[in-house]
């Protein structure tokens, strides 16, 4: 298996432009799933996972229920 | 069980699969969570190679999870077979634990909307972000800014696949102004060429009718299943031995009834093209006059699977 992540840079490619880009992400995030979720969403891996999993388990505990039907597709 | 004993028994079970030699990844939700564009999910997507269901099949038969084996969830699984999986059609399956709670697995071959082979791009446990995103254009709106973030993501990683995926306008209007996207990819995505232009509106307009097209071509490919599945799930119903405890009966039956009712081919054999042009026809309803012209050329989705 090839690592997506392994890729060779573009030539347009910088830290300075990869930084704008990420501001650019950020302001996304805020306006499509707010404050929080971008927060979140910005933490490093493990801080995110951990979030994440918060927020599941403490719906879960409040009786959310996160079944999905089982139709025979995928969409 | 917690959202982290969920994780890592997803995790656990692709790590297996793949010692016994399975190529398989985590996509859509629990993908989504790891490239940091949160959802709040506890099923699992695991796209498998279909030529190795058999031995995807053999491990999930034999895997517990706290005790609890798994069956086949609900009558419209149809099995977990290479002929299935070639024809995009998705297994699920359910451990059911003793305090009520369980965890979901959903198994499918062919990623809907795919451009390129999942296999050759995975990162870690996970497909790519680029799979995952051409999987987000659904025809649910929900689906869609989990694409634009994964697209944004990538263009920041450098890679300008990205620009296929970003469908919000002022975030493409941003991007444009760091840097432009290459012309190699405006045969795929038209849209991409008014950014030159930078009119918003016109933007706008032409986004809506991507989105609108690609709606109408899940919608359509959502059809096709549905009415290939009806004679099956009646069949499934109908056998007792479809709700069995043992997953190797549930098997059995599944694949006797798809052998019997369940066409695998049904999109091949209801043709690529005549869904494409299908969705076209049905987007065109709700566009305004000209906007057809940047509607993406879907000839890199069209891919046969089932052809070797």
């Amino acid at each position: 298996m090839n690592d997506a992540a392994e890729k060779p840079k573009p030539n347009w490619w910088s830290p300075e432009i990869a930084e704008e880009i990420r501001q650019i992400r950020y302001e996304y995030h805020v306006r499509e799933f707010g404050e929080e979720m971008a927060r979140i969403n910005f933490l490093p891996l493990e801080e995110r996972r951990r979030e994440v999993a918060k927020i599941y388990d403490h719906a879960k505990a409040r009786g959310v229920k996160f079944d999905k039907p089982a139709p025979g597709y995928t969409r | 069980m917690t959202y982290t004993e969920l994780e890592a028994f997803y995790h656990d079970l692709v790590r297996r699969a793949r010692e016994r030699g399975v190529t398989c990844a985590i996509t859509s939700g629990m993908a989504c969570v790891h490239y940091g564009v949160a959802q709040t999910t506890k099923d699992c997507d695991l796209l498998c190679d279909p030529k190795l269901a058999d031995a995807f099949l053999g491990l999930i038969t034999e895997t517990d999870l706290n005790g609890a084996m798994p069956s086949y969830r609900g009558n419209l699984s149809p099995p977990l077979d290479r002929r299935w999986l070639e024809g995009g059609w998705t297994s699920h399956f359910v451990w059911e634990t003793e305090d009520g709670d369980g965890a979901y697995l959903d198994i499918f071959g062919v990623p809907p909307r795919a451009s390129a082979p999942w296999e050759k791009e995975i990162e870690g446990f996970y497909s790519s972000r680029h799979t995952v995103a051409e999987m987000k254009r659904t025809d649910r709106d929900k689906d869609w800014p989990f694409a634009t973030a994964l697209g944004e993501q990538m263009l920041e990683a450098g890679d300008e696949q990205g620009w296929l995926h970003v469908f919000d306008v002022s975030t493409l209007l941003s991007l444009n102004r760091s840097v432009p996207p290459p012309l190699a990819l405006q045969e795929k995505r038209p849209v991409l060429s008014l950014l030159a232009d930078t009119n918003p509106d016109e933007i706008e307009l032409a986004i809506r009718a991507e989105k609108e097209f690609w709606h109408q071509l899940d919608a359509v490919r959502v059809k096709v299943l549905k009415e290939a599945l009806r004679p099956y799930v009646v069949a499934v119903r109908k056998d007792p031995n479809g709700k069995a405890p043992s997953l190797k009966t549930q098997h059995e039956v599944r694949l006797e009834k798809a052998k019997e009712v369940l066409n695998p081919n049904a999109l091949t054999d209801y043709g690529h093209r005549r869904m494409a042009e299908e969705a076209r026809e049905r987007a065109e309803k709700f566009l305004p006059a000209g906007s057809h012209p940047w509607l993406p050329d879907v000839s890199a989705y069209l891919t046969d699977y089932s052809d070797e």
